[in-house]
């Protein structure tokens, strides 16, 4: 006989005793506790994204102890910036859940998988919008924290005095440039990381079914 | 309203457990990881019940939760990695049932099974199952030309696997 065929023949013998019975208690139990799967974490995951862009605005709102701040903060660019950085999360938000709601265990198997990619898609898009977002509004409001700030301005004045203002530029721009990179290469590693480690193997699996598929 | 519906669930589930175990047999190599991924299928499957209709039996219903419980929402527990052979445990082929060389071929079986991938896995599954291609097709998602050749090369694998 053929392997294949006895393992099936095997497979299909009901043996009381080779798969354990539960009872229809211990059924009953299991389904008041609470899942661990992968789309609940990455819900998860997710909302803390989310919450963790929003603590950042909050933070950075509250601690307005100098008047120059304020002074930004009633600018023109930083109101449009602030305007569209809530525009955006709401949409963010609103597709995150639409895409969340989507995921369907009784599905197929390759459309589960990529609903599931979809909605950690969304997230990635969020954090690489973040991401944009904080490198462009620091290099919009520089020109604006340099003219409106006493301090620097007197730093400025100084420098143009010594003629050392393009040394000073330079070592800016370079300051700036060295925090920027080093804050997205953190964010960016932590992400991968996270859902490297989380969709490991869905990623794998998708590519395998995939594999053939025209 | 709830309750009706909790019976219900669980008075189907306890009929038809064994795809479940069945499922997590092939999945996992000890009691703990059985256990854990018995649970996440029946919380997946709960979740989903009131969606079930019944204009698929609940077996069919239940297959396609099962595997895509196993293959995507499933994280394996830490639990699951120290493993012990469950197959020699917990599924004790009695040697009285069988001559020795098919039970030794059965256990050889087994384990090359178990050496394959997610998605292999759940190709045999679905053909030790009696499923056609077509069904096959539907629960993977995938043609039903590449459920063939798929399944082709499962089989293939297999077999080299069991003869070098």
């Amino acid at each position: 006989m053929d392997e294949l065929e006895l393992l099936k023949k095997d497979w299909k013998k009901e043996d009381t005793k080779r798969y354990p019975k539960l009872s229809y208690n211990q059924i009953y139990s299991m389904i008041l506790k609470k899942s661990s799967s992968i789309v609940k974490w990455i819900f998860i995951i997710s909302l803390l994204e989310f919450v963790f862009w929003l603590v950042f605005a909050i933070v950075m709102k509250a601690n307005r102890n100098s008047e120059s701040i304020a002074d930004i903060e009633s600018s023109t660019i930083f109101i449009i910036l602030s305007v569209i950085s809530y525009a955006v999360l709401a949409y963010f938000f609103y597709k995150f859940y639409m895409n969340y709601k989507t995921i369907n265990s009784t599905d197929n198997a390759s459309k589960l998988m990529e609903n599931i990619l979809k909605t950690r898609r969304t997230v990635k898009q969020y954090v690489g919008f973040n991401l944009a977002f904080i490198v462009i509004s620091v290099v919009a409001m520089l020109p604006y924290v340099l003219n409106h700030d006493e301090n620097t301005r007197s730093i400025i004045e100084n420098a143009t005095a010594n003629g050392e203002v393009f040394k000073f530029y330079a070592g800016l721009i370079l300051g700036v440039l060295i925090v920027l990179v080093i804050v997205v290469t953190i964010l960016l590693l932590f992400y991968y990381l996270v859902y490297g480690i989380l969709l490991k193997r869905l990623n794998r699996n998708y590519k395998e079914l995939k594999k053939l598929e025209v | 309203m709830n309750k009706e519906l909790e019976h219900s669930f669980v008075e189907q589930l306890e009929k038809n457990q064994n795809i479940v175990h069945k499922v997590c047999r092939l999945y996992t190599n000890n009691r703990d990881a059985h256990n854990d991924l018995f649970q996440e299928i029946t919380i997946q499957l709960w979740r989903a019940f009131p969606k079930f209709r019944g204009d698929a039996k609940f077996s069919t219903w239940m297959y396609r939760v099962g595997l895509n419980t196993a293959i995507t929402l499933y994280r394996k527990s830490k639990r699951s990695i120290n493993t012990q052979d469950f197959d020699a445990v917990q599924f004790k082929i009695k040697a009285d049932e069988y001559d020795d060389t098919e039970e030794e071929q059965l256990k050889l079986l087994y384990k090359a099974v178990h050496q394959l991938n997610d998605i292999e896995k759940a190709l045999v599954f679905l053909y030790l199952e009696d499923k056609n291609y077509k069904e096959i097709s539907e629960t993977m998602g995938i043609s039903e030309v590449n459920a063939r050749v798929k399944m082709n090369r499962v089989k293939n694998k297999l077999r080299t696997i069991l003869n070098p």
